[in-house]
């Protein structure tokens, strides 16, 4: 045993680290990366004992245009806002130690989700897109008159787990919309409470929370979709 | 190897610069793009083999650092080899998902076998990476060139098993255990440390 772990599994952290795997044996090294957290910490520990090699490889200057791309990539300046929001829910997140959700997400959705903003029509006053990295795409549109939200599901990651939908204000405390369909469009009357928090740049998120439950105080897992309200 | 760390100024810049990054500061990550991104390419272009891959991968790697730049650590490794262990990932990450590259331009890749550890520092190298470093280097020369080679090929150029097995005329299944004896080699001769 080292670090933990058995000479095997130590021998396959040192491999993935090197990069040398390929095919079910990589898959499977990086299965156990998500699933074992001493694994993924020696794995860690033997890329940066491994990294000290790139501290003499040889430079190669990037081409002038990759800047620009990557500050165009960075998004708006509000975005950045809407991240910074998000970190009450990484932290509930991580503090609700919810591990089977967590994972069950995390090898959706590595990282924070993109945020992305909107597609106006002229038909809705308010409406925001909401994607993640896995492709889970979620349009939503609100009649601010009738306090009535139109969700609609597209691409949703199969999952034991329900969608849930969450409004982070200003605040940036989420609070729970409700469950909402996988599939298809769901109708959402929302509560009066709530109705001032849906306001240009409020933040729309969905997570996968267990329907039993539901809907909760919190959410337990990262968002597989996050989006931004804006008004027409 | 100088016992003077000449390079302290330049690396409390990029720390300095990581740890404004992590704040949300766009004009920190530049500075650490400006600062990094030779390096970063060079890491990326040695294992993608592909130019326009290696750009996006690239860009792909400074949005990385700009939301994990909060989780570098200067007590536990130097900021560039850091950095570099998340161009390497995602430089990896691509070649093995946009399938194997050509083995033929492998074939004009550095001779690593032959090559001579690295006295000067590094750009940016604390004392103490180099130190690491060399202790790595001289591990790896235990294993002779064949083994040591085979490593440090994989690492700096991304190879396979496979693509290792084929350039070296050897069968995979040796070639598995060459890698694997030649990994807890360094394990034991780096120590726990």
């Amino acid at each position: 045993m080292r670090n933990g772990l058995t000479r095997e599994r130590d021998a396959m952290a040192a491999e993935l680290a090197l990069g040398v795997l390929e095919g079910e044996e990589r898959a499977m090294a990086q299965r156990l990366c998500l699933s074992d957290p001493t694994f993924a910490a020696a794995v860690e520990g033997w890329r940066l004992q491994l990294g000290v090699l790139h501290e003499t490889s040889a430079d190669v200057p990037p081409p002038t245009g990759i800047w620009p791309a990557i500050e165009a990539r960075l998004g708006a300046a509000e975005n950045i806002e809407t991240i910074s929001k998000l970190s009450f829910w990484r932290r509930s997140a991580v503090a609700s130690g919810a591990v089977a959700a967590a994972l069950a997400v995390a090898l959706l959705v590595p990282g924070t989700p993109d945020v992305r903003t909107v597609v106006l029509q002229p038909d809705q006053s308010a409406i925001a897109q909401l994607s993640g990295e896995a492709g889970a795409i979620l349009a939503v549109s609100y009649t601010p008159q009738a306090g009535r939200l139109q969700i609609r599901s597209v691409d949703l990651p199969v999952s034991d787990l329900s969608p849930e939908l969450w409004l982070i204000p200003a605040d940036g405390v989420p609070r729970s919309l409700g469950l909402i369909g996988a599939k298809g469009t769901t109708l959402i009357e929302v509560p009066l409470a709530l109705r001032a928090h849906l306001t240009d740049g409020a933040v729309l998120a969905v997570s996968l929370e267990r329907a039993e439950t539901a809907p909760h105080k919190a959410p337990t897992s990262t968002p597989i979709a996050v989006g931004k309200i804006s008004t027409i | 190897m100088p016992d003077s760390d000449p390079y302290a100024a330049d690396r409390a810049r990029l720390v300095a610069a990581l740890s404004r990054t992590s704040g949300g500061d766009r004009s920190a990550l530049r500075e650490v793009y400006d600062l990094t991104a030779g390096k970063m390419f060079g890491i990326c272009l040695r294992i993608c083999r592909d130019r326009d891959a290696a750009e996006d991968v690239l860009q792909d790697v400074y949005l990385k650092i700009w939301k994990r730049a909060g989780r570098f650590d200067a007590g536990r490794a130097s900021p560039i080899t850091w950095l570099s262990a998340i161009a390497h990932n995602a430089a990896i990450d691509w070649v093995r998902s946009n399938g194997t590259p050509q083995i033929a331009a492998a074939s004009a890749a550095t001779d690593w076998q032959t090559e001579a550890t690295c006295e000067q520092l590094g750009a940016f190298e604390t004392l103490e990476a180099a130190q690491t470093r060399l202790q790595l280097e001289r591990c790896l020369e235990q294993l002779g060139p064949q083994q040591g080679g085979a490593i440090r090929a994989a690492f700096l150029e991304g190879f396979t098993h496979s693509e290792l097995a084929v350039r070296m005329s050897v069968p995979l299944g040796t070639m598995k255990s060459l890698v694997r004896r030649g990994l807890m080699h360094l394990r034991e001769c780096l120590g726990d440390a």
